[in-house]
């Protein structure tokens, strides 16, 4: 590490808040404020390219990048297979053109989806046959397409690779796979249980229905969304295996990423896809938006902020773990709502990693899940907390049925305040009260 | 060149879209305000606006419908203008790239403005005025080598 002066560590702060104000408005592309910053920092001399490209510590973290390239080529094979179409239909059919019965289903989709691929992928999955089936039992689709981005921020939740703020944390934190699942993800059973219980209040004007149209939904044929049933087989066994690797990576000593790179290699090879399918829905700008992000992060590191801030924080914080982990999840989940929740998770996760390793009290690991709940789950609070929200929004003001930053908040911070709310007795009891 | 019928925006997308069915056309050649060319509309675009997004991007989906919702898709051109066919970039201002050439284009000319366009149709203008078209029919039969 070098030994930066006042001057680089004041201007590396400037250049960091800059962007980051950059991001948070989208005065320009994000991609575009990441990548202007990391330059910035390689300017003044806060990082260099060795620290960038090859420290753990300081540089890009390159199992985040890795691991989430390997799932948008998992995601890119399996999304032409028709299987999510296959499922949505069949829910429909199944919910007999009820409108609450069809929104729980698709709910749990979404929300199972969520939590093994990317929360953007599940949207751009289920939105489309959401507006078919919405308009084939003449209900608005708005209410739904808004459940669907909450759902998928609610269940992305659950596991280290369904929602990039929990890889990010995976990462730094050192903790796995079945870390995320057995901590987050009863949790994240009983918020999607409390979303559906809640929803049916908030959304109640969306399950009015004409019954007249009801019966529309049942002319649709499921079995013709899937083109080749062979595909599908070899794709969802591949996807199992994907899962079951994920689950046993611990035993199998074999890191998230890797798992996911060949994963992907083996879904390429059994789909015999071509480039332009299994790169189809690598989105290479996300990619890069990390590198930039983690290289004006490891700038941080690397002038000693992180740490001069990590000192006051574990002052702070001294042996009240659970007013740390109180304020990590409320104060994650209102800044979540406003800004990109993987900027923020990218500059905190250092400082939690600091006040984790300075501790040798067992409940320290709450910390970690106070900030992935919170920033994961603050998301929901408006229109451009997540961006499956922004997603969805962009996806019904081209079918000519616009939400409104207001009409998408008040939905999104009820379940916002609902999930984070119900998020704090768990850490609590879990953490704090039964050890 | 030939003589070919020309539309405006405010013409009723019903009646254009009949124009193409009963004369077999590829497309019609829409004017601006002024009179001149600004897109050629073609079959395929009044398909695409007839068709919700989330079908015409997603043929996995279509496939699920049945063959009976087709026959209710000509009904979405009613009240329609062709102006309300068109993709949103090609507003009364769009200035770029129209379906033009001048009377004395020459064959490599027009074959760049119809395939990088995608147009099958070209408008040949004289004085600000439409003087007639080209279809790619025509040009394609002209430098088809003969057998």
């Amino acid at each position: 590490m070098t030994e930066p002066n006042g001057v680089v560590v004041a201007a590396a702060l400037v250049v960091f808040v800059g962007a980051y104000v950059l991001i948070a408005t989208e005065r320009v592309p994000r991609v575009q404020a990441a990548l202007g910053g990391a330059a910035l920092m390689f300017v003044l001399g806060a990082t260099t390219g060795h620290e960038a490209f090859f420290s753990a510590e300081t540089g890009i973290d390159w199992s985040v990048v890795i691991l989430l390239f390997g799932m948008m080529v998992v995601v890119s094979v399996v999304k032409p297979t028709g299987l999510f179409e296959y499922l949505a239909i069949w829910s429909a059919k199944r919910s007999r053109g009820r409108p609450y019965r069809l929104f729980v289903l698709l709910t749990l989709i979404t929300a199972g989806a969520s939590a093994f691929l990317d929360n953007v992928t599940t949207v751009l999955l289920v939105a489309p046959v959401t507006l078919l089936v919405c308009s084939r039992i003449g209900v608005r689709p708005e209410p739904f397409l808004v459940a669907l981005a909450l759902a998928s921020n609610i269940g992305g939740t659950a596991t280290l690779i369904g929602d990039p703020p929990n890889i990010i944390i995976g990462s730094r934190s050192g903790l796995g796979f079945n870390d995320f699942l057995l901590n987050l993800a009863p949790l994240v059973v009983v918020l999607v249980i409390a979303f559906l219980a809640v929803a049916r209040l908030v959304f109640r004007k969306a399950f009015v229905v004409d019954p007249a149209k009801v019966q529309d939904v049942m002319t649709l044929d499921e079995r013709k969304a899937i083109a080749d049933p062979a595909l599908l087989r070899r794709v969802l066994l591949v996807l199992g295996l994907i899962v079951t690797a994920f689950v046993l990576s611990d035993t199998l000593h074999q890191e998230p990423a890797v798992i996911a790179l060949l994963g992907a290699g083996l879904m390429i090879l059994v789909s015999r896809s071509t480039r332009d399918v299994f790169l189809q829905d690598v989105e290479w700008e996300t990619l890069v938006f990390f590198i930039g992000l983690f290289v004006m992060v490891g700038a941080l590191v690397n002038t000693g902020v992180i740490e001069w801030l990590g000192r006051h924080v574990v002052d702070a914080v001294g042996d009240h773990y659970l007013l740390a982990a109180t304020v990590l999840l409320f104060g994650s989940a209102v800044l979540s709502g406003v800004i990109d929740n993987i900027p923020y998770v990218a500059t905190v996760a250092p400082l939690v990693a600091g006040l984790v390793a300075t501790s040798d009290r067992p409940e320290s690991v709450a910390l970690w899940w106070a900030l992935a709940l919170g920033a994961d789950l603050g998301g929901n609070a408006t229109a451009v907390g997540a961006s499956a929200n922004v997603v969805v929004t962009g996806i019904a003001a081209r079918q000519g049925t616009p939400i409104s930053f207001a009409t998408f908040t008040r939905y999104g911070i009820v379940v916002a305040a609902l999930t984070v709310a119900l998020s704090w007795p768990y850490l609590w009891l879990r953490y704090f009260v039964l050890g | 060149m030939e003589d070919f019928p020309l539309v405006t925006g405010t013409t009723d997308a019903f009646e254009a879209t009949s124009l193409l069915v009963t004369r077999a056309l590829p497309g019609l050649v829409v004017l601006d305000d002024a009179g001149l060319p600004l897109v050629v509309l073609p079959g395929s675009q009044v398909l695409r606006f007839l068709l919700p997004d989330y079908i015409a991007e997603d043929p996995g989906l279509a496939a699920v419908l049945p063959e009976a919702d087709a026959d209710r898709l000509g009904a979405g051109l009613a009240g329609r203008t062709v102006a309300e066919l068109l993709p949103e970039e090609f507003g009364p201002t769009h200035q770029r790239d129209r379906p033009i050439v001048r009377p004395d284009a020459t064959m490599m000319q027009i074959a760049s403005v119809m395939s990088r366009q995608r147009s099958p149709i070209v408008a040949v203008v004289r004085d600000r005025r439409v003087a007639g078209v080209i279809t790619v029919h025509r040009f394609l039969g002209a430098v088809l080598p003969q057998r």
